[in-house]
């Protein structure tokens, strides 16, 4: 082991490390908060295409019916997070790991 | 006139005889002539003692003048099948059913027969350039009415929902940080394009009944039948449609001077009290009366048909579309 490569070695584990912190302190929760936004943002359009699965009847989820086909992955997620959601507050609040 | 036109009002007016009998005037007087009937009882086969369907076929005996039948019902379920059939080549088995599920109560709310009917509307005038005039007789319900007045309100809707959509998409785009795969993508996303299909089709029909359409009401000279017709005027008015004139129908005839009986002295009773009522709307309404149509006898038919539209004041020749 020369120095070279000690240092080498050490410069790998700081390098892995900072990585680390970086992506868990910056970019993880830049990214999902984001991710999480946009998840609201879906869900908002999707209750506005069909209340009825809330028992809201609407004149038009004649028309949004068509997207349907299309909105599988979104369908199941919408359906998941909205009847989980406790409340507006803890779905803001996920973002802050406690 | 325009190329399209309306007749509309509360349900046993004789919407159709009056419509039926303004088609055949038209396709007298030489132009190409299609009357469209959405009233679920249809009573155009009745009128012109034929059946029709949901393609346009000629009428027996009037040249140039073609009939047919919507059916909102069929039209609900052909759309109904439609979806299903892209679920079955675009879902998961798994979610099919869930799907499905929601599929199925979207076509049993109560606009789902209204909005099917929408549809065919504008399929309809979209579909008719081989015709120089295009008459609808209106179903009795309210619902349809108000529906031609609605494309505004549906092309926002749609511009919202289409805004709510690309603002998720862009911020998924924007959250796929460092290469990562984005979870849903602007390009090629069908939802989009479905939206702006859709939002285009209204925004179509929307032009298409301001700028060619022409709105008659229907009236019976009774109470009733008078404030029905205010309100509808008034809707359509909101909408920036053209109402164009009301039709007076049933009015009673008139016995000869020398009748006394007790049959004529009713009679004239009942003259008196629409005289009022058709005073009323001419007074009341800033729309003029294109017709007074006097109660036959028999169901509208054959030469009675002539009759009654030659006693309608409503012009035949088209109007350049400006």
């Amino acid at each position: 082991m020369t120095l070279a490569e000690r240092i080498a070695a050490f410069r790998d584990i700081a390098e892995e490390w900072l990585r680390g912190l970086y992506h868990g302190m910056i970019s993880h929760p830049a990214y999902e908060k984001i991710e999480n936004e946009a998840e609201d943002v879906e869900d908002a359009f999707m209750l506005a295409c069909f209340p009825d699965a809330f028992g809201i009847p609407s004149p038009v989820s004649y028309y949004t019916a068509e997207l349907l086909p299309y909105l599988e992955d979104e369908f199941e997620a919408w359906e998941r997070r909205m009847w989980d959601r406790g409340s507006l507050l803890e779905r803001k609040g996920q973002q802050y790991h406690f | 006139m325009r190329k399209f036109v309306f007749f509309g009002g509360k349900g046993g007016v004789g919407k159709t005889t009056v419509s039926s009998a303004y088609a055949y005037k038209c396709a007298n007087a030489g132009l190409r002539t299609l009357v469209v009937s959405t009233d679920p009882a249809h009573s155009t086969s009745d009128v012109f003692d034929q059946q029709f369907d949901d393609t346009p076929k000629p009428v027996d005996g009037v040249s140039g003048l073609d009939a047919m039948e919507l059916d909102p019902e069929e039209e609900v379920s052909r759309h109904l099948q439609g979806i299903k059939r892209s679920l079955s080549t675009q879902v998961s088995p798994a979610m099919v059913n869930e799907i499905d599920r929601q599929v199925e109560m979207a076509h049993q709310t109560p606009g789902a027969y209204e909005a099917a009917l929408f549809d065919r509307f504008v399929d309809v005038m979209r579909e008719s350039d081989e015709y120089d005039r295009v008459v609808f007789d209106t179903s009795p319900t309210g619902g349809t009415l108000r529906l031609l007045s609605l494309p505004e309100f549906l092309e926002g809707w749609a511009e919202r929902l289409l805004a709510k959509r690309k603002q998720s998409v862009r911020l998924f785009e924007r959250a796929a940080i460092g290469g990562r795969e984005p979870r849903r993508m602007r390009e090629g996303d069908p939802v989009i394009a479905q939206l702006e299909e859709r939002r285009d089709r209204f925004a179509l029909a929307g032009e298409l009944l301001r700028e060619e359409a022409a709105f008659f009401l229907v009236v019976n000279p009774d109470e009733l039948s008078i404030r029905e017709t205010e309100r509808a005027i008034g809707s359509l008015d909101d909408a920036t449609l053209d109402v164009r004139g009301l039709v007076v129908n049933k009015l009673t005839p008139e016995p000869d001077d020398d009748e006394n009986g007790r049959g004529a002295r009713f009679l004239r009773d009942r003259v008196r009290t629409e005289r009022e009522r058709l005073k009323t709307l001419r007074e009341e309404f800033d729309k003029p009366v294109v017709a007074e149509i006097v109660t036959r006898v028999a169901e509208v038919k054959g030469d009675l048909l002539t009759e009654v539209a030659a006693e309608m004041d409503v012009e035949v020749h088209r109007e350049p579309v400006k």
